[in-house]
C-alpha cells in the first residue's frame, strides 16, 4: 500500500493524515500559522512522519486542501489585475449581469458593489472574431503594444484577457497575450479566457478568467514556497491540490487555474462524509463540517454530493451567498454547499446589551482564551470547556485552561449581562448552534427538503460537541461521527481522484454529425474530444507519470485512466442543454445518435414534454480521472484493549444543570459497544456529546452512530 | 422538530414548488425573451384567489397579473365544473392580463376531489399576431393591433392540448411551432408545481396544508400592517410626466393616505387613457403600487396575499392606469414606472428622497426577408439619492437587474447581427451632490435587412434631478447608416426599416442627480474623471 500524506489547512488548525505502507492511519492536528501557512503545515508533516516512523523519501503522494483561494477572494486580498477585452466592451465587467434580489429590490438607497476590476484598469483592443471564429477585424498589434505599455505603467501583478468569441478561435488572445507579456516583468502572468474556460458567454468566461488571474499569483507563490520546503524536508512526491468538484489537481495546474480550487477545503469534507456514509449504507447525508473559523453544510443524495456550475463568489441573497446573478460567477464545477462564519474560535461579545457570537474569530492567533496563547476574548471553545463538553487535557499540542476560559467569559459576557459565567457559557453555546443550523437550513429547509430522513455526519474538531444538538433542532434522528472525525476533511482527501475537466463550446445541429450525407460528420466532434482529452492528459502529466516503485527507485508507468466524454444537447431555439455522456470508443454517427436519444428521454422525464424536434450540440466536456488507486479506507484499526475499567467521568452542563457524565475514548470501545446518553465519547482532538435521549453504537469501522431513542 | 420549523419547511416547500415550475418553463420554452435570460413567472394561489407563493424570479407585476386574472378564470369556469387535467389560458388586459404576448396559464390542483389551489405560469411568448413580430406593438391604436385577444379559455384537458384552439392559435402566429412550444412549456411548469402541491397536501394532510397557508398569509398581513402603521400618518401627493411624441404630455397623479396602518392609494386626477399602448391594465398598476409601497416596509416580507390585503387601491376607469376596451396596454411599463415615481415623490420622507431613474428601454429586431427575432431591453441609470450616487444602468423600479440583458456571444451565434458596442455613456448621469447613474449605448449592426420596433420613455423628458440636482442625459433610438451618420428613430414605433450594413443604436437615459452639483465631493469628481464616467 502506498504511503500517502493528506493535509487540510483551515483558519485555526492544520490537519495532517498519513497512511503508511501497512494501511495504518496516523493523524496530527497543529495550529495554523496564518502569516505563512507552510510553517504550520511543515510542522504537522514532520510530526506525523515521526509518529508513523516513516521517512520523508518514502512518501509517494501528497494531497492538499487549502482555503487560500476562497479567503483571498472573500477578503479581497488578490493581486492587482488589468483586464483587456474587445473594442466596444470596456464596460463589460462594470456593467456586469447582476440581479437585484430579495431585499435589495426594495432598497431605495441600493448601491451595487464595486466592479471586480476598476474601469481604470480595463482596456479594449481593436480586433473582432465572428461566432464561428473567423477574423472580421485583425488584431491591431500597435494598439496592443500601446495597451501593454499602459498596463506596465499600472504596476499590476497579473493580466486577464477575454476577447469575444475566443472559445471558437484562441489566436487573437494568444497573440495579444504574447505582446503584453513581452512588455511586462516575467513574473506577471497573463491569463487568457480560451485557456481557462473556452465556453460561449463572454461575461462568465471573463469573470472566471479574471478570478483566475486575481488568485493565481497568490496560489503560485504559496505552492512554490510549499514545494521548496517539502523538498528541503526530503519529500519528493508529487503535490496534488483538491479542486472544488471533489477531484485533485497537480500543484502546477492549481496555480495556473486557481479558480478550480476555490472550494478546495469544504469539498474535501463533503467527499469524506459521502465516503463514510456510503460505506455504512446511508445514502442521504448532510455533512456538517465545523472547524475553528467556519461551519459548512453539504447535501449528499443517493451517495453523491451535488455539483453546481452556478457558483458565485461574494454573492448575496439567502442561499448562503450563492444566489445566481448576485455575485461574481465562476463557471467551473463546484460541490454545492453552504457556509457560515461560525466556528469554535468565534468570539462572543455584548452589543448594546445583546449577546452576539462572531463573525470575528480568534482563529489560531491568538486563539481562544483557554489555549493560553495570548487570547483574552471568550470564544465558543471557551464556553464548551466551561460547560464540561471538552476535555481539559486538551488537543493539538497543548492543554486547555478552564480558568482562563471562565475569566474571559466573566469579563466580556457574564458581567456586562449580569448573569453567571455558566449561564453565559450556555448562551454562547446555544447561539453558536443557532448560527450553524443556518448552514444546514440553507441546504435543506430552504430548498423545501425535509432533513429528517437524512443522516448528519460530523466532521472537524468542533463538530462532535454540537452535532447532536443540531440534529435535535431539525428532528434528525441519526448522527454519524466517523473515525478521525477531528481531521475529517484531510482524511477525505485520501479518497479524492486526480481529475481534470476540459470543455469547449461546439455549436452544431446534431444532424450535421448524425446524418450520413452532411458535413462535418462525426470527425469534427471526434477531433475536439481528442484535443480535450490530450489537454487533460497533459494537465495531469499522465504520460510522464512516475510511480515510485520502492524506496530509492522510480519507474515510468502509465497509470490507469478513466475518460468520460459528454456533450450538451438542446432543442434548436432553446437555451438550456442537458449534458449527456457519449459512449466510450470512437465517436461515430451511432454514438451521437444514442446520445440524442438519451436527451429525448431525459427531456421527457424532466419536463413531461414528449418532443422529437431537431436538436443541437453545445459544449463538449472531457473529464480525465486517475483513480486514487487503493485508498486506505478510513476504518480505524481494531480495538486492541477493550475497556476493562469503569469509565472516567466529568461534570457536564446538560439541560440546565451540571451532571456527572461518563467519558470514554472511542479507541477503547469494541465494535458493537452501545452507550446510552448522557455520555461523552472522545476521539483524538474532539469530544462527542451524547445527550440524554440518544443511544451511541460503535461500529466495526470505528465510527460512532447516534440514534435518537 | 418544533412547530415553527415544520411551518417554515412548508412555506419553503411551497416556494420551491413555484421555483420548480419556473425552472421547467425556462428550460423548455422557445421565446426569445426566455432563451436570452429573462425568467419565467410562476405562482401558487388558492381557490379563493389568494396569492400564496411565487418563484424568486417572478416580478411583482407578474405576480399581480396572475393574482388579478384568476378570479376571471373562475368566473368563466366555476371550480365545481373543473376536471382534473384541465388547464386554462388567458391574456386579456381587461381581465387581469398584461398584453397579447404575455400568456397566463392556470391549472387547478384537486384536493379531496375539489379544486383547492391553482398553479399559474406566465411568459412572454414568441409571437401571437398583431402589427409587431414578437409583440412590441408600440404604435397600436387599439388592443386588436397588439395581437390575438384571449379571454379565459380551456387550452388543455387530461387528454392533452385542446386541438381546435391550438390550431387556431398556431394559425395566428408568425412562429407557430415556437408558440405551441411555449404553451407546452407553460403547461409543463404548471403541472410540475401542481404535482408538488399534491405531494405536500399528502404529506401535511389537506387540513394541515390549508392551516399552514392561512397562518402564513395572516402572519404576513399582520407584519405588513404593523410596518405600514410605523409610517407617519398624512395625506401625500405626487405626480410624474410621461413622454408622448404624438399626443403631447400625460401626467400620472397619486394621493397616498396613511392613517394608522390603513393605506389608500388613489390615482384620481390622472390623465385619461390614449389610443396608444402607454396605458396600463389594472393588474400592472397594482403591481407597481405594491412595488413602491414595499420600498417603505421590511424588505424581507414575503410577497403574498398578506401584502396586498391592507392596501385600498383606487384606479379611475378609463385613465392611463386602468385602461378599458379597446384601449391598448402593452407599453404599460412607462406608466407603471411613472406611478412608482409619483409614489416616491409623494413619500419623500427625510432621507428617503431619490431623483428619477432611466427605465427599461425595449426593442425588437425582426428579419425582413426571413423570420428571425431579437427582442431585448437595456436599462437606464438610477436616480441619485440623499446618501449615494445612482447605480449605473441597473434594474430600476420593478426591473430585476442586468441579468435580463443577453450576452453578445449567444446572440451572434444565433442571429444575423453583430453587436459592436455595449458601453456606459460618459457624462450621462445627472449632476448633483450625488451623481445620477450612467446610461448605456448599444450598437447592433444588421447583416440582413430587418425592421425595428422600439418602446422607450423618459427620452423627451429625461429623468429629473431632486433637491437641486440636474436631470440625466436623455437617451434615444437611432439608425446609424453605413457612413456613420445617425438618424433618430421613433421612441415608440414599429417596423422601422434597417438595411443590411446599417445599425440600430439604442441609448438609455441617465439617472437624475441629487442635491446641488457644486456640493459634490472633489474626491468623487476625481474618481469619476479617472474612470471616464465624466469627461470634465
Amino acid at each position: 500500500m502506498s504511503v500517502t500524506l493528506a493535509s487540510d489547512v483551515g483558519g485555526t488548525f492544520t490537519d495532517v493524515v498519513l497512511t503508511d505502507a501497512g494501511g495504518r492511519i496516523h493523524v496530527v492536528k497543529t495550529l495554523t500559522t496564518p502569516d505563512d501557512p507552510t510553517v504550520g503545515l511543515l510542522r504537522g508533516i514532520s510530526q506525523v512522519l515521526e509518529l508513523a516512523g516513516v521517512s520523508p523519501g518514502s512518501v509517494q503522494r501528497f494531497v492538499h486542501a487549502t482555503t487560500l483561494a476562497t479567503n483571498v477572494i472573500l477578503e479581497r486580498r488578490g493581486v492587482t489585475v488589468a483586464f483587456v477585452t474587445t473594442q466596444g466592451f470596456r464596460s463589460m465587467l462594470a456593467l456586469g449581469r447582476q440581479a437585484r434580489v430579495e431585499e435589495e429590490r426594495f432598497d431605495l438607497a441600493f448601491s451595487p458593489s464595486e466592479p471586480p476590476v476598476p474601469l481604470t484598469h480595463t482596456f479594449q483592443v481593436p480586433e473582432r472574431l465572428s461566432a464561428s471564429g473567423e477574423v472580421l477585424v485583425p488584431l491591431d498589434e500597435d494598439a496592443a503594444a500601446e495597451i501593454a505599455d499602459r498596463i506596465a505603467a499600472l504596476d499590476v501583478a497579473s493580466v486577464a484577457i477575454s476577447l469575444l468569441h475566443s472559445y471558437a478561435n484562441p489566436a487573437h488572445e494568444q497573440r495579444l497575450a504574447s505582446i503584453i507579456a513581452a512588455r511586462l516583468p516575467e513574473d506577471v502572468p497573463v491569463v487568457v479566457s480560451s485557456d481557462v474556460w473556452p465556453e460561449l458567454g463572454e461575461y462568465e468566461r471573463s469573470t472566471t478568467t479574471l478570478m483566475s488571474a486575481y488568485v493565481g499569483p497568490v496560489m503560485a507563490s504559496y505552492l512554490h514556497r510549499l514545494g521548496a520546503k517539502l523538498t528541503a524536508l526530503g519529500i519528493t512526491a508529487p503535490v496534488h491540490v483538491m479542486e472544488s468538484a471533489g477531484g485533485v489537481l497537480p500543484a502546477a495546474l492549481a496555480a495556473s487555474r486557481a479558480v478550480y480550487t476555490i472550494e478546495s477545503g469544504p469539498a474535501a469534507g463533503v467527499i469524506a462524509a459521502a465516503a463514510h456514509g456510503v460505506a455504512r449504507g446511508f445514502a442521504d447525508l448532510i455533512s456538517f463540517d465545523m472547524g475553528g473559523t467556519t461551519a459548512k453544510a453539504g447535501l449528499v443524495r443517493e451517495g453523491r454530493p451535488g455539483i453546481t456550475h452556478e457558483f458565485q463568489v461574494g454573492g448575496k441573497g439567502s442561499f448562503g451567498g450563492r444566489r445566481a446573478g448576485t455575485g461574481i460567477p465562476i463557471k467551473v464545477p463546484a460541490i454545492d454547499l453552504a457556509e457560515v462564519g461560525s466556528g469554535g474560535g468565534s468570539i462572543a461579545w455584548v452589543d448594546a446589551g445583546t449577546l452576539r457570537v462572531g463573525p470575528l474569530s480568534a482563529a489560531a492567533d491568538p486563539g481562544p482564551a483557554c489555549y493560553g496563547r495570548g487570547g483574552v476574548r471568550p470564544t465558543v471553545t471557551d464556553a464548551n470547556l466551561v460547560l464540561g463538553y471538552l476535555d481539559p487535557g486538551g488537543f493539538a499540542e497543548f492543554g486547555l485552561s478552564a480558568d482562563a476560559a471562565r475569566a474571559a467569559i466573566s469579563e466580556y459576557v457574564a458581567q456586562p449581562l449580569g448573569v453567571s459565567v455558566v449561564e453565559a457559557a450556555a448562551a454562547i453555546h446555544d447561539i453558536a448552534n443557532a448560527q450553524m443550523s443556518a448552514a444546514i437550513h440553507v441546504v435543506t429547509v430552504r430548498r423545501g427538503i425535509d432533513p429528517r430522513g437524512f443522516t448528519l455526519v460530523a466532521l472537524g474538531g468542533a463538530a462532535p460537541t454540537h452535532v447532536a444538538r443540531l440534529a435535535e433542532r431539525f428532528g434528525i434522528g441519526r448522527v454519524l461521527m466517523p473515525p478521525y472525525c477531528g481531521v475529517g476533511s484531510a482524511a477525505g482527501l485520501l479518497h479524492a481522484d486526480l481529475a481534470i475537466e476540459r470543455a469547449r463550446t461546439f455549436l452544431a445541429p446534431a444532424a450535421t454529425i448524425t446524418s450520413a450525407s452532411s458535413s462535418p460528420g462525426p470527425a469534427a466532434l471526434s477531433e475536439i474530444c481528442a484535443d480535450l482529452e490530450t489537454s487533460a492528459r497533459t494537465d495531469l502529466s499522465v504520460d510522464s507519470w512516475r510511480v515510485p516503485h520502492q524506496e530509492g527507485s522510480q519507474v515510468r508507468e502509465t497509470p490507469r485512466v478513466n475518460v468520460v466524454r459528454s456533450i450538451g444537447i438542446r432543442y434548436i431555439g432553446q437555451a438550456h442543454a442537458f449534458t449527456v455522456e457519449l459512449g466510450s470508443g470512437p465517436v461515430t454517427r451511432e454514438t451521437v445518435t444514442l446520445a440524442v436519444e438519451e436527451f429525448y428521454k431525459r427531456y421527457r422525464e424532466s419536463y413531461g414534454i414528449d418532443l422529437r424536434d431537431p436538436v443541437e450540440l453545445t459544449t463538449v466536456r472531457v473529464r480525465v480521472t486517475i483513480p486514487a488507486g487503493n485508498p486506505a479506507d478510513l476504518d480505524a484499526s481494531n480495538v486492541s484493549t477493550p475497556l476493562d475499567r469503569s469509565p472516567a467521568s466529568r461534570s457536564v452542563w446538560l439541560d440546565g444543570e451540571f451532571v456527572e457524565v461518563p467519558v470514554v475514548a472511542r479507541e477503547e470501545c469494541a465494535a458493537g459497544t452501545e452507550l446510552a446518553g448522557p455520555y461523552i465519547i472522545t476521539e483524538p482532538s474532539c469530544s462527542l456529546l451524547v445527550p440524554a435521549g440518544w443511544r451511541a453504537t460503535v461500529d466495526a469501522r470505528g465510527g460512532v452512530l447516534l440514534e435518537a431513542s | 422538530m418544533s412547530d415553527d420549523l415544520t411551518a417554515e419547511i412548508l412555506r419553503n416547500a411551497l416556494c420551491v414548488a413555484a421555483e420548480e415550475a419556473s425552472i421547467v418553463v425556462v428550460r423548455s420554452a422557445y421565446s426569445t425573451f426566455i432563451v436570452e435570460g429573462a425568467d419565467a413567472a410562476a405562482a401558487i394561489l388558492d381557490v379563493r384567489g389568494r396569492l400564496v407563493a411565487h418563484s424568486l424570479s417572478t416580478a411583482i407585476i407578474q405576480c399581480a397579473s396572475l393574482r388579478s386574472a384568476l378570479p376571471y378564470v373562475l368566473r368563466q369556469f366555476p371550480p365545481e365544473t373543473m376536471s382534473p387535467g384541465e388547464v386554462f389560458l388567458l391574456n386579456d388586459v381587461y381581465q387581469g392580463g398584461i398584453h397579447a404576448n404575455d400568456l397566463l396559464i392556470f391549472r387547478p390542483v384537486f384536493v379531496d376531489g375539489e379544486p383547492a389551489y391553482f398553479t399559474g405560469t406566465l411568459i412572454h411568448v414568441a409571437d401571437l399576431s398583431g402589427i409587431s413580430a414578437g409583440g412590441m406593438a408600440s404604435d397600436a391604436t387599439d388592443v386588436f393591433l397588439e395581437g390575438v385577444q384571449l379571454p379565459p379559455v380551456r387550452i388543455a384537458t387530461a387528454a392533452g392540448l385542446v386541438d381546435d384552439l391550438a390550431r387556431l392559435l398556431a394559425a395566428n402566429s408568425r412562429t407557430p411551432d415556437r408558440l405551441l412550444g411555449d404553451i407546452r412549456a407553460l403547461i409543463a411548469g404548471a403541472n410540475v408545481a401542481a404535482k408538488r402541491l399534491e405531494e405536500i397536501a399528502g404529506q401535511y394532510t389537506p387540513e394541515g396544508l390549508a392551516r399552514g397557508i392561512d397562518d402564513y398569509l395572516e402572519h404576513t398581513e399582520s407584519r405588513m400592517r404593523s410596518e405600514l402603521a410605523a409610517l407617519p400618518d398624512g395625506v401625500y401627493q405626487g405626480e410624474y410626466r410621461l413622454d408622448d411624441d404624438v399626443h403631447g404630455e400625460h401626467v400620472i397623479r397619486v394621493t397616498v393616505t396613511l392613517a394608522s396602518g390603513e393605506v389608500t392609494v388613489d390615482f384620481d386626477g390622472t390623465d385619461p387613457q390614449v389610443a396608444l399602448p402607454i396605458n396600463s391594465g389594472f393588474s400592472q398598476t397594482h403591481g407597481g403600487v405594491m412595488y413602491a409601497l414595499r420600498c417603505y416596509v421590511d424588505p424581507s416580507l414575503p410577497l403574498n396575499e398578506g401584502c396586498f390585503a391592507p392596501i385600498d387601491l383606487r384606479l379611475p376607469e378609463g385613465s392611463l392606469v386602468n385602461c378599458t376596451p379597446p384601449f391598448p396596454g402593452g407599453g404599460r411599463w412607462a406608466t407603471v414606472a411613472a406611478a412608482e415615481e409619483a409614489i416616491f415623490a409623494a413619500l419623500a420622507f427625510p432621507g428617503k428622497g431619490v431623483a428619477a431613474s432611466g427605465i427599461l428601454q425595449g426593442f425588437s429586431i425582426s428579419g425582413a426577408e426571413r423570420p428571425w427575432l431579437h427582442m431585448s431591453f437595456d436599462l437606464g441609470g438610477l436616480g441619485a439619492g440623499a446618501q449615494r450616487d445612482g447605480p449605473d444602468a441597473t434594474g430600476a423600479l420593478f426591473g430585476g437587474g442586468r441579468n435580463i440583458i443577453p450576452q453578445v456571444e449567444p446572440i451572434e451565434a444565433r442571429l444575423p447581427v453583430r453587436i459592436e458596442e455595449v458601453s456606459l455613456i460618459p457624462d450621462s448621469g445627472g449632476a448633483g451632490r450625488h451623481r445620477g447613474g450612467l446610461a448605456t449605448r448599444t450598437v447592433i449592426r444588421l447583416l440582413e435587412d430587418a425592421r425595428a420596433d422600439t418602446r422607450g420613455d423618459r427620452l423627451t423628458y429625461p429623468p429629473p434631478g431632486a433637491s437641486g440636482g440636474s436631470p440625466g442625459r436623455a437617451g434615444g433610438y437611432y439608425r446609424e447608416l453605413a457612413d456613420g451618420t445617425r438618424e433618430p428613430l421613433h421612441a415608440k414605433g414599429t417596423r422601422q426599416p434597417l438595411r443590411r450594413g446599417e445599425a440600430l443604436v439604442l441609448e438609455t437615459s441617465g439617472g437624475g442627480g441629487y442635491g446641488p452639483p457644486g456640493e459634490r465631493d472633489p474626491e468623487a469628481v476625481a474618481k469619476d474623471l479617472a474612470e471616464g464616467k465624466v469627461t470634465e
